[in-house]
């Protein structure tokens, strides 16, 4: 499209385009780097007015949040709760995802449109009942309870993303497969996944951030044991006071894993969420 | 014998002939069933105790005596209840005010990125970063910048001679000072989808609308808009579903108030269950919204389904 733009001369604001970029990257930029400024902050400056951008950086607020040995316990929490509910969902949302995007079948979209229900419900919604039950199954301050929790939200995302990224790869490299005498799983595992593996991980990450962000579930099913780090980060703000040192540093701990994988899929993130849209 | 033989194989060639007519029939519910299974599983006890709980008072001081039915008394009490008519209300001008803004900002940036440009990867990262960063934080972020004597926010307002502005406890402001944070949060989510919905547009009908003569503006509107209507309603649907429900960055920033000023459906219902343990009410308010939700996400869905078929 950028041809019939130029042809009108468009150039010319080229550098207007840049800079309203340039100030759009500012603004979403801004507050996360505020933040991770703030957390090397020393206390006494966290609160100065007019703001203090040169100081000597201390690690004194990671030190505070690490001091105790919980915050470990709790990323681990995070880590392994995130991790164990995107493997499930990802093993279900791809043989689902398949199977939306390679039969023709009555039904398939509005079945496809369906899985999306759970997605739809409020969590706030099903929260209540799932308390109940995970009380009378012993399963409350458990990281089951938040696996379990996960998945109506991660299977849905799973089989709306793979969908699109298997209905982009050719039905008829799958085809010569199996008239070579690979069944059709075969074909699937062979010249499918390493095609889609790309896909895949973008669904797994996305999965993956959702997850680790998720904060209304973990705050109410999880206690002492099972927290993550969401709901660490709101232990900072205690009766007496927010310490918000303590806050920028562990939210920015929080952030970095989320920065790096957003930075690593971002094409494919893009890719993956809008192509159920374009391509049936 | 050989008759016989016959026979048997024409009746077997037959019955794999059935089998494999069945299977085939059958193939796609191996691959999707599965995860449709573990959903209802998961799902199925809370939609169903909580529609149960609805129509019974569930109360702490009362529950060890008895869970009474009371048939609609709960819907009836909502619906004449001023705070939960005020926080329906509060979320709908919260969702249509925010996914507008959203629309708007989102396409010019996605106007704006589909040039040729250096670096444009890297400025989709940067752009992308709000979407992805946890909910808590961001509240927790912007509640810093909003404050009143040291936030960022007012400081800066004041060098441009503004303010300050008493953002989130002004009962007035803080409902667009909540609008500000998600519409920050997920405007990067809208201008990366439409985005990919620009880059995948047919080339053909813009080179003929140019050589007639069209201008930029005519083909926004009779090229680019009609072309993207498909990617325009699923932004709208993810971002409808998404806006809906909103809780964290409201809990941290405002937490509902400055009396309830920002108390959406989501924070109402949490109110109730987890504050006043008023379970059966709660779950009718839930109900309500899950009411809401499928109707106007399945008007959505329907047309989008339209489209693709």
């Amino acid at each position: 499209m950028d041809r019939y733009y130029r042809k009108r001369g468009y150039n010319i604001k080229l550098v207007l385009i840049y800079g309203l970029i340039l100030f759009s990257m500012l603004l979403s930029f801004g507050p996360i780097g505020y933040l991770l400024i703030t957390s090397f902050k020393p206390p006494q400056l966290t609160f100065a007015i007019p703001p203090v951008w040169v100081f000597k950086p201390t690690l004194q607020n990671y030190r505070d949040v690490f001091a105790g040995g919980t915050f470990v316990k709790y990323f681990f929490n995070s880590l392994i709760i995130a991790g164990s509910t995107t493997l499930i969902a990802l093993i279900l949302g791809s043989f689902a995802g398949y199977g939306f995007a390679r039969f023709q079948f009555r039904g398939n979209t509005v079945i496809r449109l369906s899985s999306l229900i759970p997605q739809m419900l409020p969590p706030i919604t099903i929260i209540v009942p799932l308390y109940v039950l995970f009380n009378s199954m012993d399963l409350i301050d458990t990281r089951w309870a938040l696996i379990i929790s996960y998945l109506t939200f991660s299977i849905p995302l799973s089989i709306w993303m793979m969908t699109g990224f298997f209905a982009d790869v050719p039905r008829e490299l799958e085809e010569s497969a199996m008239i070579d005498g690979c069944s059709r799983l075969g074909a699937l595992m062979r010249v499918n996944l390493p095609i889609i593996a790309p896909g895949l991980a973008a669904t797994a990450i996305l999965s993956f951030i959702y997850c680790w962000n998720e904060f209304l579930y973990a705050v109410i099913l999880t206690g002492r044991e099972s927290r993550t780090l969401p709901v660490t980060i709101t232990s900072f703000m205690t009766n007496k006071a927010i310490l918000w040192g303590r806050i920028a540093a562990s939210g920015s701990l929080v952030l970095i894993p989320v920065l790096i994988f957003a930075l690593l899929a971002q094409r494919f993130l893009v890719r993956g969420l809008s192509r159920g849209a374009i391509k049936g | 014998m050989s008759l016989v033989n016959a026979a048997s194989s024409i009746q077997s060639s037959e019955l794999a002939k059935r089998w494999r007519a069945f299977y085939r029939r059958i193939e796609p519910a191996l691959y999707i069933s599965p995860a449709f299974i573990v959903l209802f599983v998961i799902l199925i006890y809370p939609l169903g105790y909580s529609f149960w709980l609805s129509f019974h008072e569930w109360t702490l001081r009362g529950f060890r005596k008895g869970i009474p039915f009371i048939g609609f008394e709960n819907y009836i009490d909502l619906f004449s209840n001023p705070e939960f008519l005020k926080s329906l209300r509060i979320t709908f001008i919260f969702v249509i005010v925010a996914i507008a803004i959203e629309m708007i900002l989102g396409m010019g940036i996605a106007l704006l990125l589909d040039h040729d440009l250096k670096g444009k990867g890297f400025m989709r990262s940067i752009i992308l970063i709000p979407m992805m960063c946890t909910n808590v934080v961001i509240g927790l972020t912007w509640r810093l910048l909003f404050n009143y004597e040291f936030g960022l926010v007012n400081y800066y307002l004041g060098r441009l001679g503004l303010g300050p502005v008493n953002w989130l406890s002004d009962t007035s402001v803080a409902l667009p000072a909540v609008i500000i944070v998600d519409v920050w949060n997920t405007t990067s989510f809208v201008a990366l989808l439409l985005l990919a919905g620009l880059q995948a547009l047919p080339e053909e009908p813009y080179e003929a609308a140019t050589i007639d003569g069209a201008s930029s503006w005519q083909l926004f509107v009779y090229l680019t808009i009609p072309f993207l209507r498909p990617t325009i309603l699923v932004v709208l649907l993810w971002r409808f579903i998404d806006t809906f429900r909103i809780f964290d960055v409201i809990y941290l920033l405002t937490a509902g108030g400055p009396a309830r000023a920002t108390e959406t459906v989501s924070i109402y219902v949490y109110r109730n269950g987890f504050q006043f343990f008023n379970l059966g009410y709660a779950s009718a308010s839930s109900y309500i919204m899950i009411f809401f939700m499928l109707i106007i996400g399945a008007i959505l869905a329907r047309i989008i389904g339209r489209i693709e078929m």
